[in-house]
């Protein structure tokens, strides 16, 4: 679809040689899910988030998660308003298209508890009155790797919440050089020029609920999601939740590929991201080379 | 209150109806009482379950208990017995129903389900009652499935069809269970005292005692011909002789001074004379049969004259009759072959020819000075038999199943006044004729007659039959007065005669027959494949299934055995193994599937192998870096493949499965190895 390329070409001028990262984002965006990118800091995370905030000319809020945080401070709190006699709302950050939730596993689990709710129900209920958020709404939380002191793990079942999880990771050389030799990233991001209206997106995203997928791409998921459950390297397989999702986010990735019907290699794109961050594995090693293991042995077409 | 194990609402049901239905048999039989208790059980454990009533406490538990031991020894007199047993553990198992505390309860209590359905063997036997029973055995199989499944959305049908499919699995093991597990003789006999024993014979024969003789349809015993039968009027089937009269009543009687080995040989020690005797005279025509016995809890045999079987487990006594070792009490069968010219070769000579002379010294003159009468007329016995037969048939003798009473001379009564009676009396007052006479003579009771039904005969109570042998030329001649009165009682047989009669007092047995032509014959199809399941499974004994086990293996030895046990069961296993993990496999691989594999196959054969993980796209891809010349084609059925397969659902027509293998061979055509 030309507008989404040119959207990815948008934001891959701010966020130079992560292709592969930035189509996997916009994937998740077009699904209805929530990001999560877990990096170290200072790899562009922000940028990313920015930058896609602009290219759909979303209203874009960021929050530094502490520790000392409170739910209030995401989601609002009731002011009395002496001229009036009433309480208002003075809605938190929350309340925006797409929030940045920069470092989410530094705040407690009470508040990261606050945030997910919200994600997941998409509306928040202050002092029994429950209001809507906006639509279209996105979340895309980053995290500082869990061997990082001072962090909050994040519990599988909030994981879970996101759809995807990502890395960008350290730049190439010739990437790095690039970006050394540019000009203030702050700068070329204001610059970006909005591609899709978010009421645009908000239709992309219904489309994406009828991209075909047929039996014989449905049989593959399904070959995949037991394939997770029969492993006994994993602690648990994935959930039909987790799987509805990796279906979503394949024919997001069909989409943006230009696709009205979904193919075995979309799913195969979308999976590390999907899968890696609901699978523990029972005794060390890496989830990554599990996941990864999984696509080499299940058979695309049975037969 | 404690928290208590609940069913899982989805089992209840399937658990409420296995106690149900195990229990039915029991509270049909049993007392009152049991039915009474099932109720409040169930309605308890309706309202425990729903939260409206507490579990019962201890002391009314115990209080409960306490009453049903009680009725149960009020009811039967007696705490153990397989009635009194089978009631009480049916009670118990309603009881055990009230209590589940934990799911520990629950196994305990359809275990014992599993009891009760083994004690409804007990007392019913017919194959109706089999099939009542694995009936139950579902449900009680639903039942334990249910409350294994923790989950509380789970489908009540689905527990009936894993029980279904679990009983299903195990029917094979069943079967060979039952044909090679050796069959022990019971350890112990069980007397079962209830419904079972029932029989128009009895060791004696008062005739003018019974004013009414209560004829029922039940079923006496069966009998299966190799070769066809012999007509209505020779079928005499000899139960029992009464040799000796006291003026009133015909008694079973052994010749004074005779041992049991002049009188009976059961096969056992070396044959008595006149055994051999027998035996020697053993030629001319013979009947081959099978008997069926239904139980009579007696051990009388019936047979056509002259019965020889192999004596295994019945004997043959002197008056020509089968006596089995123990009383009949389960079905019966045993194999006859009876030789009518064989009864020349007994004698009657001292003591027996005196007791079969017997009468007593006084009473019934006038039917004495009758046969004076004729003795003096008629030289020859044979002539004064016939001139008796006469008497019996020109006088107004009446054949009736409703007699008047007798008294005193029972006799002369009946010969003189009332001249009104069934068998009883015509051979009773034939008998008193012929030994009054000089003739010897004496009654044989038993049946006669029999219904066809399918290749059997079916032999009932109501063909009960009393009659005469008179010792004519040196052997025993069957002599029947009846039908020389009634020759309709003989040749249509009771039923018949009912039916022409309406004075004989037959409604209930008319209506026991039914008189629908469908009803009657269900009912005979019934009996068809009762007649089977008593012949096949109830009748399957140690003694056949050592012919069996010997046809089959060679030799009866243990370890033939056991191995061939051990072998049957595992290949049931095995095949039951196999079908299940061929049912559990995917389903069957689709075209689509089937054509992608192909093209796999095809790539490796020609030296490129490609892993089952690869999609069509890196199908494609492999081949063209092999063989770069082949891309366009390799593209070319990718394509198709992919629109076949993702862009449409469903199976693809036929056309476009050859549009496609014509893609396949195209590109497989150009690929060298």
């Amino acid at each position: 679809m030309q507008a989404l390329d040119k959207a990815l070409a948008q934001v891959g001028r701010v966020v130079l040689g992560k292709q592969e990262q930035l189509k996997l984002a916009l994937a998740c965006m077009l699904a209805g899910g929530h990001l999560l990118i877990e990096d170290l800091p200072g790899m562009g995370k922000t940028t990313l988030a920015h930058a896609l905030a602009r290219v759909f000319r979303l209203d874009y809020r960021r929050v530094q998660f502490t520790s000392d945080m409170l739910p209030a401070d995401i989601l609002g709190v009731s002011v009395f308003d002496p001229d009036s006699g009433a309480f208002n709302l003075r809605e938190g950050p929350v309340f925006s298209q797409l929030l940045l939730a920069d470092e989410i596993n530094r705040a407690t689990p009470k508040t990261q508890g606050a945030l997910l709710e919200a994600m997941e129900e998409r509306q928040v209920t202050l002092d029994g009155l429950t209001r809507p958020l906006p639509e279209p709404f996105f979340v895309v939380a980053t995290q500082n790797p869990v061997t990082q002191a001072g962090t909050f793990v994040l519990p599988e079942s909030q994981l879970d919440r996101f759809l995807m999880r990502i890395s960008l990771g350290y730049p190439a050389p010739e990437v790095e050089m690039e970006l050394l030799a540019g000009g203030d990233l702050r700068d070329a991001v204001r610059r970006l020029k909005p591609v899709i209206e978010p009421s645009g997106l908000v239709k992309l995203v219904a489309h994406v609920g009828k991209v075909r997928a047929t039996r014989d791409l449905l049989d593959y998921v399904q070959r995949l999601l037991e394939a997770t459950r029969a492993d006994d390297r994993l602690v648990a397989g994935l959930s039909p939740r987790a799987g509805l999702g990796l279906l979503r986010a394949a024919r997001a990735w069909a989409l943006i590929h230009d696709r009205d019907y979904v193919l075995p290699e979309d799913v195969q794109a979308v999976w590390p991201s999907v899968a890696e961050h609901r699978l523990q594995p029972r005794e060390g090693g890496s989830v990554a080379a599990m996941t990864q293991s999984l696509l080499q042995t299940v058979p695309v077409v049975r037969g | 209150m404690a928290r208590i194990y609940q069913v899982p609402s989805h089992a209840r049901l399937w658990l409420t109806l296995a106690i149900i239905a195990a229990s039915l048999p029991q509270l049909s039989d049993g007392p009152w009482w049991q039915a009474v208790l099932l109720v409040v059980v169930l309605g308890w454990r309706a309202l425990l379950d729903r939260q409206r009533l507490a579990q019962p406490g201890r002391l009314v538990r115990l209080g409960l208990l306490l009453a049903t031991v009680g009725a149960t020894f009020y009811s039967f007199g007696r705490l153990h017995g397989p009635e009194a047993g089978s009631a009480l553990i049916t009670s118990l198992f309603a009881l055990k129903y009230l209590e589940l505390v934990g799911k520990r309860d629950a196994y305990v209590l359809i275990v014992l389900g599993y009891f009760v359905c083994a004690t409804i063997l007990l007392f019913h036997r017919g194959p109706l009652a089999a099939l009542y029973v694995v009936g139950c055995l579902t449900l009680l199989t639903a039942s334990l499935a249910g409350i294994n499944y923790s989950d509380t959305h789970a489908r009540r049908r689905q527990h009936l069809t894993v029980a279904s499919a679990m009983l299903l699995q195990a029917l094979p093991l069943a079967v060979v269970l039952f044909v090679l597990v050796p069959r022990v003789a019971p350890l112990w006999n069980m007397q079962l005292d209830s419904g079972q024993a029932r029989t128009g014979m009895s060791d004696s024969m008062s005739p003018g005692q019974v004013s009414r003789l209560t004829e029922s349809s039940e079923l006496a015993f069966r009998v299966q011909f190799q070769g066809t039968p012999p007509p209505p009027d020779q079928r005499y089937w000899r139960g029992l002789t009464y040799a000796y009269f006291d003026g009133t009543t015909w008694r079973q009687a052994r010749p004074p001074g005779w041992s049991d080995a002049d009188t009976f040989y059961d096969g056992r020690g070396p044959a008595p004379p006149w055994y051999r005797g027998l035996r020697a005279a053993d030629r001319g025509p013979a009947w081959e049969y099978r008997v069926i016995m239904e139980p009579s809890q007696q051990r009388w045999l019936y047979a056509l004259a002259v019965p020889f079987t192999d004596l295994d487990g019945q004997g043959l006594a002197r008056d020509l009759r089968l006596v089995a070792d123990n009383p009949v009490s389960g079905s019966y069968g045993y194999q006859v072959r009876s030789v009518p010219a064989a009864a020349e070769g007994l004698d009657l000579n001292g003591p027996e020819r005196r007791l079969m002379l017997d009468l007593p010294d006084t009473g019934n003159r006038r039917a004495r000075d009758l046969a004076a009468s004729w003795r003096q007329r008629y030289r020859d016995d044979r002539e004064l038999v016939q001139a008796a037969l006469r008497y019996f048939r020109e006088q107004p003798f009446h054949y009736t199943l409703e007699p008047p009473r007798l008294s005193g001379d029972t006799v002369d009564g009946f010969l003189f006044n009332t001249r009104r009676g069934f068998c009883e009396h015509y051979a009773s007052s034939f008998t008193f004729l012929m030994r009054a006479a000089g003739i010897p003579a004496r009654v044989v009771a038993g049946y006669q007659g029999g219904e066809p039904n399918g290749d059997y005969l079916q032999i009932r109570q109501y063909d009960a039959h009393a009659w005469t042998e008179v010792w004519l030329n040196g052997r025993w001649v069957r002599v029947d007065p009846t039908g020389a009165v009634a020759p309709e009682r003989i040749e249509l047989g009771l039923r018949g005669l009912v039916e022409g009669r309406a004075d004989a007092g037959g409604d209930a047995v008319a209506g026991a027959l039914g008189r629908l032509p469908v009803l009657f014959r269900v009912q005979q199809w019934m009996d068809y494949v009762d007649f089977n399941w008593q012949k096949w499974v109830l009748g399957y004994r140690q003694e056949d299934q050592r012919a069996l086990i010997e046809r089959l293996l060679g030799a009866f030895t243990p370890t033939r055995v056991a191995l061939a046990l051990l072998g049957a069961v595992l290949l049931v296993t095995a095949v039951l193994a196999v079908l299940v993990l061929a049912r559990r496999r995917d389903a069957p691989a689709r075209p689509l599937e089937r054509e992608f594999a192909r093209l796999r196959r095809g790539l490796a054969r020609r030296g490129l192998n490609v892993a089952d993980c690869h999609s069509a796209a890196a199908l494609e891809a492999a081949a063209a870096r092999r063989w770069p010349g082949a891309a366009g084609r390799a593209g070319h059925w990718r394509r198709y493949f992919e629109y076949l397969a993702y862009r449409r659902d469903g199976d693809p027509p036929a056309g476009e499965l050859r549009q496609l293998r014509r893609r396949r061979r195209a590109l497989m055509a150009g690929l060298k190895a």
